[in-house]
């Protein structure tokens, strides 16, 4: 199923002609270029071999064989195109120094008829060149990450930890019937009362607050829109968000998408052609916000629920490390820091690395939080954290410097909590929606409430005086 | 001069369908006589009414097709019926008697300045960029146009003011609620916002879907259709939303996050009947007013005039912060109470204890805090040299933290525009 979606996904993308990730010259004049991705044709057909595999055990409908072609044809031209390039500018060097010292006149036509003849041989090689560097260039952006070692290439997936085993067979209501705490209308709209929307709010806080307190993470909050450009970049299918009609869009390709703050997608804009010092690495953020992914629930369906809504609020992580072995250990960190949240919780759940086939493009790993469903009596998703080496970071210019050099870094992240499904199996599960027990909830002092009523008494004091 | 009643008001709005039967009826001279048919004095007082409230007029447009019902019996009346029912739906509300002589300017009715204001203030723009906790630049082609990243200790005073507001109302009897922020157009557009048109302010998706630009709309909506009993009222929820406003200011003193597209807020939602909707909008002012100078910053109250009611409030309160940076008082709050015009366009009733009638509701909102004019009231006026104090009351939100300081963990914006294949290492 997962499987299937993956290539309508890939099917949906590659049906578009332009993309806004990279335009070409000819397009450039209708289509304002606002990212220039740093193409790494030399690191990406290093290991022929790897790449392969990856496509194989993605089910990637692509032929690497004719992209290699396409990339080879596409260099004969390039090569082409350089070496007129170069002739040109020796041409007008020549031509510059024998104007200087008053050369001969013959020869000075001649160079200026060979220097018109260059200029329209480049023109010509250029308006060849655009197309197939529009199907090569495109072919290449689809081309996916290599796997990480840890990512399982089978079908199934790798069980990495397990908390509780699934409750035994006790017939249990579906969180729907729960009327005084849940009223459900469709997949976009549902409302959550009492302490389900409490536990909403503060749940999503208190992991926050524990990334913060406890991983030294940089709190954000990150806007709810992202555009296509930034979409493409991530490999992510532009069919998993909602598109925002915009009144006045200026540039027709780049359209907006409803990701929300708590996406992964929506952290990449403030590090879009970003250049840090390496100093802040790795630099981890954390982010509460909503989340408006509306496929990624479908597949706890067919039956709408709070499993398959669209809205939730959830807590994002964004890591970003110089080095792979970095990265590698961020993502065990984070993980740690899940146990420990949904460990507090003690429900049972499991973390697994999910199969090849189930990645975006971008991902070289992921590694799913599940909580059981008694309903749905399996594991369902309420968060992952994927590994993206630094095949997103080429493409939106993330980069540190190090002796007038460019590193582009690895990154690390995804939701950490989804709460709404995370609600949805507490109630199934008969586990109250308590967030006072999570790591990093807010326990105030009980001074807190008398504090309220000192400082309302300091305040109507002072008021006196006015 | 008393305006047409929500009475009357009820009579041309519910009773749309039988309104038009009575207009054709009192032609033929078969109108019953205990239903009054509409005056053209009752629509010069309509139009007396829209025209105070600035609100487009649409009266001579309505008397057109009233004439039209009446003449045309035929296939076309069906469709002129349609129109004059969308036409009736887009009138404003009824206007609080006391609001005729404020001559459309704000009454200033209490100034709460307890905070002596910073010497030489900065913006809050410039402080928080400083502080390093704050960007919005350079963003609109990646994650639209005035989108911005609260970073550090900013973006935890975002979430400490959402708590403090939380823990406030749930004293006040508050019920929580988690609500949707997509929304169809009718409940929007029951709301009394309009969804189409040059200067609308709603974001539409490609799926026909509308984004909520308060929860307001979401809250309404949760009861649409419900009748509920007099017992059961006052009933005051809330809920924390984001908001999505597709407006757009061009303005020096808007400039920053002052309008965004996008933020979060927390709302208070009221359900009373006739008689318990003024007592229940003081709440609704009491409670801004308590959590504001709780914050300590300098606002002041302000009775609004009819021109600035939007179309579904009857009456209106707006609270304007001090924004030392920008010298200039800021909306950061309001209530209204709507009367019976939601309710009427969704259907929310209750069973009157007395004689067991089914009756409209009365709807209010508030603001308790939306975020970001909160901030920049609060980082504005709580600058001190190279820092911010943290309010007092927020400090047990903000891991008991009492000064928020620049931040050297996040990056600085330095941009490049390419990176060349020999620049790698």
């Amino acid at each position: 199923m997962l499987k299937l979606r993956n290539i309508v996904g890939q099917c949906f993308v590659l049906k578009r002609h332009i993309s806004a990730l990279y335009i070409t010259g000819d397009k450039a004049n209708e289509n304002y270029v606002t990212l220039q991705p740093f193409l790494d044709f030399t690191g990406t057909f290093r290991d022929k071999v790897t790449l392969q595999q990856s496509i194989d055990s993605r089910g990637l409908n692509i032929n690497l064989e004719s992209v290699l072609a396409k990339y080879a044809t596409y260099q004969t031209h390039h090569e082409q195109l350089q070496r007129l390039e170069d002739e040109r500018e020796k041409v007008t060097k020549e031509l510059k120094l024998l104007t200087k010292s008053a050369g001969k006149s013959e020869l000075l036509d001649k160079l200026r008829a060979r220097g018109k003849e260059l200029r329209n041989e480049v023109k010509s090689l250029k308006q060849t060149l655009y197309p197939i560097e529009d199907d090569f260039i495109h072919d290449y952006l689809h081309l996916p990450n290599v796997l990480h070692a840890h990512c399982p290439q089978t079908d199934e997936e790798k069980l990495i930890y397990r908390h509780k085993p699934p409750p035994t067979a006790t017939p249990v209501a579906m969180h729907l019937d729960r009327k005084d705490l849940i009223h459900f209308l469709d997949n976009n709209r549902y409302y959550m009362m009492e302490q389900a929307a409490h536990f909403d709010v503060d749940a999503m806080q208190a992991m926050v607050r524990y990334f913060v307190t406890h991983g030294d993470f940089i709190q954000t909050c990150n806007p709810d829109f992202v555009r296509c450009v930034l979409l493409e970049a991530n490999a992510t299918p532009l069919s998993q968000y909602h598109l925002v009609r915009e009144e006045h869009l200026l540039n027709k390709l780049n359209t907006a998408y409803l990701t929300g703050g708590g996406a992964f997608e929506s952290f990449l804009g403030t590090v879009t052609k970003l250049s840090v010092y390496p100093s802040v690495l790795p630099l981890r953020y954390v982010a509460c916000g909503r989340s408006y992914n509306r496929e990624e629930g479908l597949a706890n369906g067919p039956t709408p629920s709070l499993y398959t809504a669209t809205q939730t609020n959830a807590v994002q992580s964004f890591v970003a490390t110089q080095t792979a072995d970095e990265a590698d250990a961020e993502l065990e960190q984070v993980l740690n820091m899940a146990i420990n949240f949904y460990k507090a919780l003690d429900v049972p759940f499991r973390i697994v690395y999910v199969p090849a086939a189930s990645l975006t493009p971008s991902e070289s790993l992921r590694a799913s939080i599940e909580v059981y469903a008694p309903s749905l009596k399996r594991y369902v998703c309420v968060g992952r954290i994927s590994n993206y080496g630094d095949y997103v970071s080429k493409r939106i210019l993330f980069s540190t410097r190090r002796e007038k050099h460019y590193e582009f870094l690895h990154l690390v992240g995804g939701p950490v909590l989804y709460t709404t499904r995370l609600i949805a199996a507490l109630i199934e599960l008969g586990i109250k929606l308590e967030a006072n027990k999570l790591p990093g909830a807010l326990h105030l002092g009980p001074s807190m409430q008398a504090m309220d009523q000192h400082q309302r008494d300091l305040q109507e004091f002072k008021d006196l005086f006015k | 001069m008393k305006l047409l009643t929500n009475v009357q008001k009820l009579l041309l709005l519910n009773c749309r369908n039988s309104m038009n039967r009575r207009l054709i009826k009192s032609t033929t001279k078969e109108a019953a006589h205990d239903q009054p048919a509409i005056t053209s004095a009752q629509l010069d007082e309509l139009e007396r009414n829209v025209l105070m409230r600035h609100h487009r007029n649409n009266i001579p447009r309505i008397r057109q097709l009233v004439e039209d019902v009446q003449v045309d019996r035929g296939q076309g009346a069906e469709d002129t019926r349609q129109e004059l029912a969308a036409e009736l739906q887009q009138l404003p509300n009824a206007t609080h008697p006391r609001l005729l002589t404020y001559d459309n300017k704000a009454m200033e009715l209490a100034k709460f300045e307890h905070r002596l204001q910073p010497e030489r203030a900065k913006e809050f723009s410039e402080l928080a960029r400083t502080l390093n906790l704050y960007r919005m630049e350079h963003l609109g082609n990646y994650t639209g146009h005035k989108s911005y990243y609260l970073m550090g200790q900013l973006a935890m005073l975002e979430q400490a003011i959402i708590q403090y507001a939380l823990k406030s109302l749930t004293r006040n009897k508050f019920n929580l609620i988690s609500v949707p922020d997509l929304l169809p157009r009718g409940i929007i557009e029951s709301c009394g916002m309009r969804t189409e048109g040059e200067r609308t302010q709603v974001y539409k998706l490609d799926i026909g879907e509308c984004l909520s630009g308060t929860s307001e709309m979401a809250l309404a909506g949760y009861f649409a259709n419900r009748q509920l009993t007099e017992r059961e009222l006052p009933l005051k929820v809330a809920a924390v939303s984001r908001c999505y406003r597709a407006e757009t200011s061009g303005l020096h003193e808007e400039k920053g996050i002052y309008r965004v597209h996008q933020f979060t807020k927390v709302e208070m939602f009221a359900i009373a009947t006739a008689d318990q909707s003024e007592p229940t909008l003081e709440e609704l002012k009491n409670i801004e007013i308590d959590l504001f100078k709780q914050l300590g910053i300098n606002f002041r109250l302000l009775d609004m005039p009819p021109c600035e009611l939007g179309a579904p409030a009857y009456q209106k309160y707006d609270i304007e912060a001090w924004m030392p940076g920008r010298q200039m008082w800021g909306e950061i709050s309001s209530c209204s109470n709507c009367t019976d015009y939601q309710a009427k366009r969704l259907n929310i009733t209750y069973k009157r204890a007395c004689d067991g009638a089914v009756v409209y509701v009365h709807t209010l909102n508030g603001t308790a805090t939306a975020i970001p004019r909160l901030l920049i009231a609060l980082i504005e006026s709580y600058q001190s040299g190279d820092h911010i104090q943290i309010p007092e009351v927020l400090v047990p939100f903000m891991n008991e933290q009492r000064a928020i300081t620049k931040n050297k963990k996040v990056p600085e914006t330095k941009l490049v525009k390419f990176v060349k294949t020999g620049c790698i290492r």
